[in-house]
């Protein structure tokens, strides 16, 4: 891993603690294999290996402690081959519990887990919660993740997805006439509580993703699939061609949240300016009427006119 | 044969032998004792390095070690327990390990990995990771991955870090927060328990000092620091808390049923239809946030319209206008 937050000494020393039973469990393993799992580079690996050898219990005032009472390693395996043995231990054995957060963020991650159909029944999500709970040093703070019940159309993707066959439904993108589609299941992306399937669409001959709510008339083909190994796409990939650019005060950024990830922010005087790719340059003015009077579009003109158009068609209605 | 210069030992050599001595001890081991035995303090004890140092030292390293969820218990005098003088420590073997009767099963397994990889990049998903490692160091086999399926949770608060902190140590924390329409952020001193994401959005549910009511607070809207104070709360007013928190949201959106009209066919058709119930004429749909839900109805144009709440219907309509203003449109 080349990207990660500084590497400081009680980060080393929380994962040698673990390096322990890991290496006892696993008999022997390769430098490499071992800094994947741990997240670190080969070479930080080796070093907290070496370490290890010179850790072990209290000695004596002034003596040296005997080599039984320290870690060893085998260090020609090391030396030659790369491979990690622990030879000799005088504790740790057996992993330390979960830390209070390390047990929050895998409940967390339960709760929407156990939303997917056919995933885990309700005794074994019982049991992980149980488990998970006695196995933390302390009581991990409450993070909830609520979820919403899963209709048919959800159920019937997870049926073809095991099946492995493929779907026929009728899709309408926003500002987009209905189509209908024959599609491949791949995978099921499930983000900040929307449902996406992507797989192969017959139609376009392309991977492509879809909004799980914008699927009607969903039933599953007798046709099996033949592009799950297709890359999946990086979400909507499918031409972000239009550059715009939209001003806001700076305080309400946060709330804006999703959209900008991918803009580039320019912020003076308290006002951020976001340029950013999106696919259609009408699709734009329902963002400006969700945070209206606070999100202004500056550019392309037609996305401002888009904009007016919409903002007046919904008021027409209430006079 | 003793060490001559003062080596300069990496601090997590310090730490793991202090760690394997405090668990090697039934009986505890006083500060002399670790200070002139265990490898990391011993040899600058040796080197003549101030005792007052060490001690600092050693102090230091039992807060990063309790902070990484090692429990040092410290033995005082039974007559006299805030007498430290004579305090021995000692990780109980017990508490440190994952108790020896916790086994997960293949399955088990498999469906914490799943779960282990729901957070994106960010501190959760490094404090995830390192739980599995935990739990797979135990040498469990593992069934086939769940494959099919990439559940995410977005965490994009700066906040949540620093609320999750003070609800495990039951600390009073204050922050600045913007409710709309508000000019100005007002500060909320708060006892927090739980983080909920609702409608994928992130909440702290708490205890709001400033109105002595249980509050639920969109993370979003905190503007500025989350401070933690010194001041701490009794931890049994957490028992229960998150499903509180949920059952409040939820009790909330059943008493707000907004009446909507939709043109079928539209995208606020296909996107609110899933929350909906029926009514005489148009939809009813339950909602939280009236400023959250007139953003998303506003975004709809005039695929919908509100007939009620009329404060709902007021919010709606403000912000249509608002975008027609701002985009030279007619007044």
């Amino acid at each position: 891993m080349t990207d990660r937050r500084p590497f400081i000494a009680t980060d080393r020393a929380a994962i040698m603690l673990q390096l322990v039973p890991y290496l006892i469990s696993k008999g022997e393993v390769s430098l490499a294999e071992a800094a994947a799992e741990f997240d670190v580079t080969d070479d930080q690996m080796r070093q907290m290996v070496e370490k290890l050898t010179v850790i072990g219990l209290p000695g004596d005032a002034g003596f040296w402690q005997m080599p039984n009472e320290l870690f060893d390693i085998n260090w020609d395996l090391l030396d030659e081959q790369g491979i990690i043995v622990i030879t000799n231990w005088v504790g740790l054995e057996r992993s330390p519990k979960l830390t209070a957060r390390e047990a929050a963020a895998l409940l967390a991650g339960l709760q929407l887990a156990r939303t997917i159909p056919g995933v885990g029944d309700t005794e074994i999500f019982t049991g992980l919660l149980g488990k998970l709970s006695r196995g933390s040093s302390a009581v991990p703070a409450d993070v909830i993740v609520a979820s919403e019940p899963v209709d048919e159309v959800r159920s019937a993707v997870a049926e073809a997805l095991r099946r492995r066959v493929a779907v026929s439904f009728t899709y309408k993108a926003p500002d987009a006439a209905p189509t209908t589609r024959t599609v491949d299941p791949v995978k099921v992306q499930i983000a900040n509580g929307q449902w996406y399937l992507q797989g192969w669409c017959h139609l376009r001959l392309a991977m492509r993703t879809f909004h799980l709510d914008r699927v009607s008339d969903m039933r599953l083909t007798d046709i099996a699939t033949s592009h799950g190994g297709e890359p999946v796409p990086d979400w909507f990939e499918d031409g972000d061609d239009v550059v715009v650019r939209v001003r806001f005060p700076e305080s309400v950024a946060p709330l804006l949240g999703e959209y900008l990830e991918r803009a580039g922010i320019e912020t003076a005087g308290g006002v951020s300016t976001a340029t950013m790719r999106v696919a259609d340059e009408v699709s734009l003015r329902r963002l400006a009427t969700r945070h209206g009077g606070v999100l202004e579009i500056i550019e392309p003109e037609g996305a401002r006119l888009a904009a007016t158009e919409w903002a007046e068609a919904g008021l027409a209605q209430y006079r | 044969m003793p060490a001559k210069a003062p080596p300069r030992n990496p601090p997590e050599e310090r730490l793991v032998n202090l760690v394997v001595a405090l668990m090697a001890t039934e009986q505890g081991l006083t500060k002399d004792t670790i200070l002139t035995s265990v490898s990391g303090y011993r040899e600058q004890s040796e080197a003549g390095v101030k005792k007052d140092a060490l001690e600092k030292m050693f102090e230091r390293d039992k807060e990063n070690l309790r902070g990484l969820g090692v429990p040092i218990e410290t033995i005082g005098d039974r007559l006299d327990p805030d007498d430290l003088r004579e305090a021995r420590y000692r990780v109980p073997t017990a508490e440190y390990e994952l108790p020896d009767d916790i086994e997960f099963t293949p399955a088990e397994l498999a469906l914490l990995n799943l779960a282990g990889g729901v957070w994106s990049e960010g501190s959760m998903s490094a404090e995830a990771r390192s739980g599995l490692r935990k739990i797979r160091a135990l040498g469990i086999a593992v069934d086939d991955p769940i494959i099919g399926y990439s559940p995410r949770i977005s965490l994009r608060e700066p906040s949540f870090a620093t609320l999750q902190r003070a609800i495990e140590q039951s600390q009073v924390v204050t922050f600045p927060y913007l409710k709309p329409g508000e000019d100005a952020p007002r500060t909320r001193r708060v006892q927090p328990l739980a983080l909920i994401e609702y409608e994928a959005r992130w909440h702290v549910f708490g205890f709001d000092l400033g109105v002595a009511a249980d509050r639920t607070f969109l993370l979003s809207r905190i503007v500025g620091d989350v401070v933690v104070t010194r001041q701490t709360f009794d931890p049994s007013l957490r028992d229960g808390a998150g499903d509180r928190a949920l059952a409040g949201l939820e009790e909330l959106a059943e008493r707000q049923l907004a009446l909507l009209e939709v043109n079928p066919g539209t995208e606020a058709a296909l996107r609110l239809s899933r929350r909906a119930r029926p009514a005489p004429q148009g939809i009813r749909v339950p909602y939280v946030d009236v400023q959250v839900f007139a953003g998303e109805l506003a975004s709809y144009g005039p695929e919908v319209r509100v007939v009620e709440p009329e404060a709902l219907r007021a919010e709606v309509i403000s912000r249509l206008a608002a975008t027609r203003r701002l985009h030279g449109g007619a007044e």
